[in-house]
């Protein structure tokens, strides 16, 4: 039979080899043209796990631990994966409402910051207890996984100023260091800042595949790809923490600041300032934002370092160093008398001193603290070259004021810490016209008094430089890296000389000794240690002057130089000398004798509050 | 009974080595493939039989003994049972219907223990076998509307059962066999019209709004018409009056009812001034043509997001309009589908290395979206082999279909190329969201030993047919 329908077999083939053209160009376009595919795919697939590293710990001088880490747990989720959820059990066991889930499972998508094939953070801080009650049901939620982040945790609820916080990292800093990235925790005070790279070791990533239900399933291409963290260093610092704490109990319901160093390697013992809060009220969680808020708010200002940042004219204690000034600028002899008529007189200027006997010595004067001596003392150095040529005296002053670091920044490893203030002959000629002033303008500061500022740490390393004769260490609050051979800065570890000669230390000294045993801060004396002193009353136009001191101690080979600073605290042995003497006596001798009990009792309970209030 | 006793020295000789050699190939690409999605590293043995490889493995043994049991039977046999056959297969999946199993929604299979089969597997055999018969027998001639009837009522009949069982996916198949009935003399304007209606009734679920549909069909409507004129210059305004209203349209969507209003004023013109010319019946037509479409796709539309379940009317959506679609939901297969697919690139990620097959992105991995891991781990190189693969069987029965002087075999042929052409063209089609998901295997790759084996029996029929094919008998 013949067969008229035989041609129809090429329109047959053509139908199926055109639809296998079909088939090949659509394979080609998923295949070889469109990239997308392949970018989802991966993104989805291959997981990039974050591993932080944890952060160094950080111990004090004596091995106790102070700063520890917490674990708390980011939720985070990959929208695309998230199928079929419980939502009603899954908000009860986060604590959430129905409508934050939704707010937070849908984040502006617009956004380059968020993808829906890409993990982002649904929920920050979670506690490590709503983490264990979780975590046994996060196989029902597919598209949700945790990431394990470090916070601190602080073992005493002092020493706050000094060990600092840790915060997420800001633009600032993420645009440049491109180490950090967005959610990352950054020291952003204190040690945890000044140590920063030490102790937050380095992020290692990890590699993983997900399934269609989110579950790792294993490391993608053998985990080549993966890197370890390496935790933190811990820091050892040079903090003694009983020591910190006493100092922050005696100068409680006080404003103020104490700053104690060893002056044999300018490692800082304590630093207190107050008023100080507990650090744990800073550490990440859900509560942080309101407290850091409470805090700033207050005025007080507990969130300000005063040991740093506070600048008072230093008075009284300024004397000794400008002893040694006169001495090395060879216009005073140790053994130089001037006699004193109530004060310090000067055509119609008149300096007030209190009633003493004769200063017949560097010395003496230092001992009853003569102002009209030291006045004299800085005139002579002031017109060492002429009456009429006090800028170039001012500035040799200036000189030997910035090697004691006075006016410039120790460059210690304590954050935001401020130079205070000397006056130069540039200043001077600014603000009255050049050659229009001279030495008894600006004779006020030679007692410490005037446009002269300086910070507590200032002072308690002048207390150092005295202890060690002439040379100090920038002080500073690390002392090693626990099991590690990294050392400190080497900047922290250089020896500052000033330009004074040792053999003109003793005569201060001996004048620091004298204040205790029988000048102005007898209160000071302690059983069985040598202390040296000094104490300074800052004037304070606004109501009762600063209370200050400092002092080392023993004698020879100080093992410690501190400055206690209190404000409207009235003269210095009222408040200062007392705290400072207690912090060596607690220091050398690891406790208080009984026969002082009473005085640490007095110290701790004073309260000066009020008159903070009030004003 | 028909156990041909004399082994005829040319059956060896005579059958087509290149379709088994295509066979073998396909389905160790398959068992490779099945290998690969279930592979797990240092858990998966080679020879396990609680794995899908390894059960695949064992049906591709039984495979190929019931290929070889077929060779023995005489070619003869099938011709004379063809009609018992499919009476059978008929009963059968009227008997699922009562007793059967429901796996996935459909309750389409036996279980036999050892063994779940489905009825339309050995339908589709049957029905091509009877069609045959049918179309081979002297007196039927698709001319004429007697015998067009029976054919097509042979081959909507276990389509309706298989419908009835709630597998549209298996029942679809069988309307590749019209292409049995074109090659076999069925009036093409038939053809033309359903490939209208099928073009209309997607475009009737890919708008929203039916006012493109109406301003395509006018301008098409028109152009039928405006061609019947005898100079050209109105066909090459009219081409520009079309051109320009389809750009107007898109983009100045707030005047669209105004442009749908010109395009049927100038239609109704046309068909006027048509209407009072000689060829007035040309007229007459287009228009009916033109009302009846537009009617047509408002029912379709309407029809569809009354009538379908939501879940029936994601089928068609993940295909035409995705943008309606949870992408959480039903789109998530086919997504995924293409991501493994379009990750494979050129060369592809490796034996073993399909990430995203192995990790259970992509459902229903190793039977209906096999082709999936070929696409990842071969890439587009393993793509194109197979489908040439494939285009290499299908053309090679063809011709063999066209060599035979036994009609019934060349009809058979062509019943099975149809067949295989549509699982292929469906099948990959849907894993790169060309062609809506309807779950049919890849024949000969796709894991499940009931499609296997059929698959097999449906080539292996068509060898031994082939191989008497020097035999004159009819
Ligand atoms: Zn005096």
């Amino acid at each position: 039979m013949q067969d008229q329908f035989q041609g129809r077999k090429y329109i047959i083939q053509g139908i199926f080899v055109l639809s296998t053209i079909l088939l090949l160009l659509k394979c080609i376009q998923l295949q070889l043209i469109d990239t997308s595919l392949r970018e989802q795919a991966s993104a989805n697939v291959i997981q990039k796990i974050n591993k932080y590293p944890s952060r160094g710990l950080v111990y004090d001088r004596n091995n106790k631990l102070l700063v520890n880490n917490k674990a708390i747990y980011d939720l985070m989720v990959t929208y695309d994966q998230v199928k079929d959820i419980d939502t009603i059990k899954f908000c009860k066991l986060l604590g959430i409402t129905k409508e934050t889930y939704i707010k937070k499972l849908n984040p502006n998508f617009s956004s380059v910051r968020y993808s829906k094939s890409k993990p982002f953070v649904f929920l920050k801080k979670i506690s490590s207890e709503m983490y264990a009650r979780f975590q046994e049901s996060l196989y029902e939620f597919p598209g949700f996984y945790v990431e394990l982040r470090n916070v601190r945790g602080y073992m005493y609820p002092n020493g706050a100023h000094v060990l600092g916080y840790i915060g997420e990292v800001n633009k600032k800093k993420l645009e440049k260091e491109p180490y950090y990235k967005r959610g990352d925790y950054i020291g952003v005070s204190g040690i945890e800042l000044s140590y920063e790279k030490y102790l937050r070791g380095v992020r290692g990533v990890e590699y993983v595949l997900r399934d269609n239900l989110g579950r790792i399933v294993g490391s993608y291409e053998k985990g080549r790809r993966d890197t370890a963290s390496v935790s933190g260093k811990d820091l050892i610092s040079s903090l003694d923490i009983d020591l910190q704490v006493f100092g922050e109990k005696l100068l409680q319901n006080k404003r103020g600041g104490i700053v104690a160093i060893e002056p044999s390697s300018g490692e800082i013992l304590a630093m207190v300032s107050m008023p100080s809060y507990n650090p744990n009220l800073l550490t990440i969680g859900r509560s942080r934002g309101d407290a850091y808020a409470e805090l700033a708010g207050d005025t007080l200002k507990p969130l300000f370092n005063r040991a740093i940042g506070a600048q008072y004219p230093p008075g009284s204690i300024f004397k000794p160093v400008m002893a040694l000034i006169g001495m090395q600028e060879k216009v005073l002899s140790p053994d130089r008398g001037i006699g004193c008529r109530g004060g310090y007189i000067y055509k119609t200027l008149r300096i007030g001193c209190h009633g003493h006997p004769m200063a017949t010595s560097v010395s003496k004067a230092i001992q009853h603290s003569c102002n009209a001596y030291f006045c004299q003392v800085f005139r002579d150095v002031v017109d060492k070259n002429g009456f009429s040529r006090a800028s170039v005296g001012l500035d040799t002053l200036v000189g030997h004021l910035h090697d004691f670091g006075l006016g410039v920044r120790l460059e210690s490893d304590v954050q935001n810490e401020l130079p205070g203030n000397v006056p130069t002959s540039a200043y001077y000629n600014k603000l009255y016209r050049k050659g229009a002033w001279t030495s008894p303008f600006i004779v006020s500061l030679g007692i410490g008094q005037g446009e002269l500022l300086i910070t507590p740490l200032q002072m308690a390393n002048i207390s150092a430089i005295i202890a060690n004769r002439g040379y100090y260490y920038p002080p500073h609050l690390a002392k090693s890296f626990k099991g590690d051979t990294t050392k400190i800065p080497l900047a922290l570890r250089t020896r500052h000389y000033t330009r004074i000669d040792t053999s003109h230390f003793r005569y201060v000294v001996d004048g620091m000794e004298d204040v205790v045993l029988a000048g102005t801060a007898r209160v000071a004396q302690i059983d069985g240690i040598d202390i040296c002193g000094k104490t300074g009353t800052a004037e304070n136009p606004h109501g009762e002057d600063h209370s200050v001191f400092i002092a080392f101690a023993p004698k020879n080979n100080p093992k410690i130089a501190i400055a206690v600073f209190v404000e409207n605290g009235g003269y210095g042995a009222r408040y200062g000398g007392p705290i400072a003497s207690l912090m060596v006596e607690k220091y050398l001798n690891g406790k208080i004798s009984d026969r002082r009990k009473y005085l640490e009792e007095r110290m701790v309970n004073a309260d000066l509050n009020k008159s903070y209030r009030r004003k | 009974m028909a156990l041909m006793a004399r082994r005829n020295d040319s059956t060896t000789r005579d059958i087509d080595w290149l379709t088994v050699s295509i066979y073998i190939g396909l389905v160790l690409t398959g068992w490779l493939m099945i290998y690969a999605v279930g592979y797990r590293p240092g858990e998966t043995e080679l020879f396990d039989m609680g794995t899908r490889h390894g059960s695949q493995m064992v049906w591709i043994l039984v495979s190929l003994g019931v290929g070889f049991v077929i060779m023995l039977f005489d070619g003869k046999m099938f011709q004379t049972f063809g009609y018992p056959i499919y009476i059978v297969a008929l009963l059968l999946l009227l008997y699922v219907l009562i007793a059967g199993r429901v796996v996935a929604g459909s309750k389409s299979w036996f279980d036999l223990g050892f063994f779940r089969f489905q009825p339309s597997e050995v339908a589709k055999f049957a029905t091509c076998l009877a069609l045959a018969s049918f179309l081979g027998s002297y007196n039927v001639n698709l001319q004429n509307f007697k015998s067009r009837a029976i054919a097509l009522t042979i081959i909507f009949a276990p389509m309706i059962f298989i419908l009835l069982q709630g597998d549209a996916g298996s029942a679809l198949v069988f309307t590749s066999l019209l292409l049995v009935l074109y090659r076999e003399g069925m009036p093409g304007i038939l053809y033309v019209f359903g490939i209208i209606i099928f073009i209309l009734s997607v475009l009737a679920l890919m708008f929203d709004s039916s006012f493109p549909i109406l301003l395509g069909i006018g301008l098409v409507s028109g152009g039928v018409l405006i061609n019947s004129f005898r100079s050209n210059r109105p066909k090459l305004l009219y081409l520009i009056y079309g051109f320009a209203l389809i750009f107007l349209y898109n983009y100045f969507p707030e005047y669209q009812i105004i442009f749908l209003g010109v395009s049927g004023a100038v239609f109704l013109v046309l068909f006027l001034m048509k209407l009072r010319d000689k060829r007035r019946q040309l007229a007459l037509l287009v228009g009916f043509v033109f009302l009846v479409s537009s009617a047509y796709t408002f029912v379709v539309n309407y029809a569809f997001y009354q009538f379908l379940k939501p879940h029936q009317q994601d089928r068609l959506l993940v295909w035409l309009r995705p943008d309606k679609v949870d992408p959480l939901g039903a789109l998530y297969n086919v997504t995924w589908s293409k991501r493994a697919i379009g990750s494979g690139g050129l060369t592809g990620k490796g034996f073993l290395d399909g990430n995203i097959t192995k990790l259970n992105y992509v459902p229903e991995q190793a039977t209906d979206f096999i082709f999936c891991a070929v696409g990842e781990e071969q890439g587009f190189i393993g793509a194109f082999a197979v489908i040439m693969l494939f285009l290499l069987l299908l053309l090679r029965i063809l011709f063999i279909a066209e060599r035979q002087r036994s009609k019934f075999t060349r009809i058979y042929a062509y019943g099975v190329a149809s067949i295989l052409f549509f699982h292929l063209l469906v099948n990959v089609g849907m894993t790169m969201g060309l062609l809506p998901v309807i779950g049919i295997p890849l024949p000969f790759i796709s894991y499940g030993g009931s499609s296997l084996i059929a698959f097999t029996v449906l080539v292996a029929i068509l060898l031994r047919l082939d191989s008497n094919r020097m035999l004159v008998f009819r």
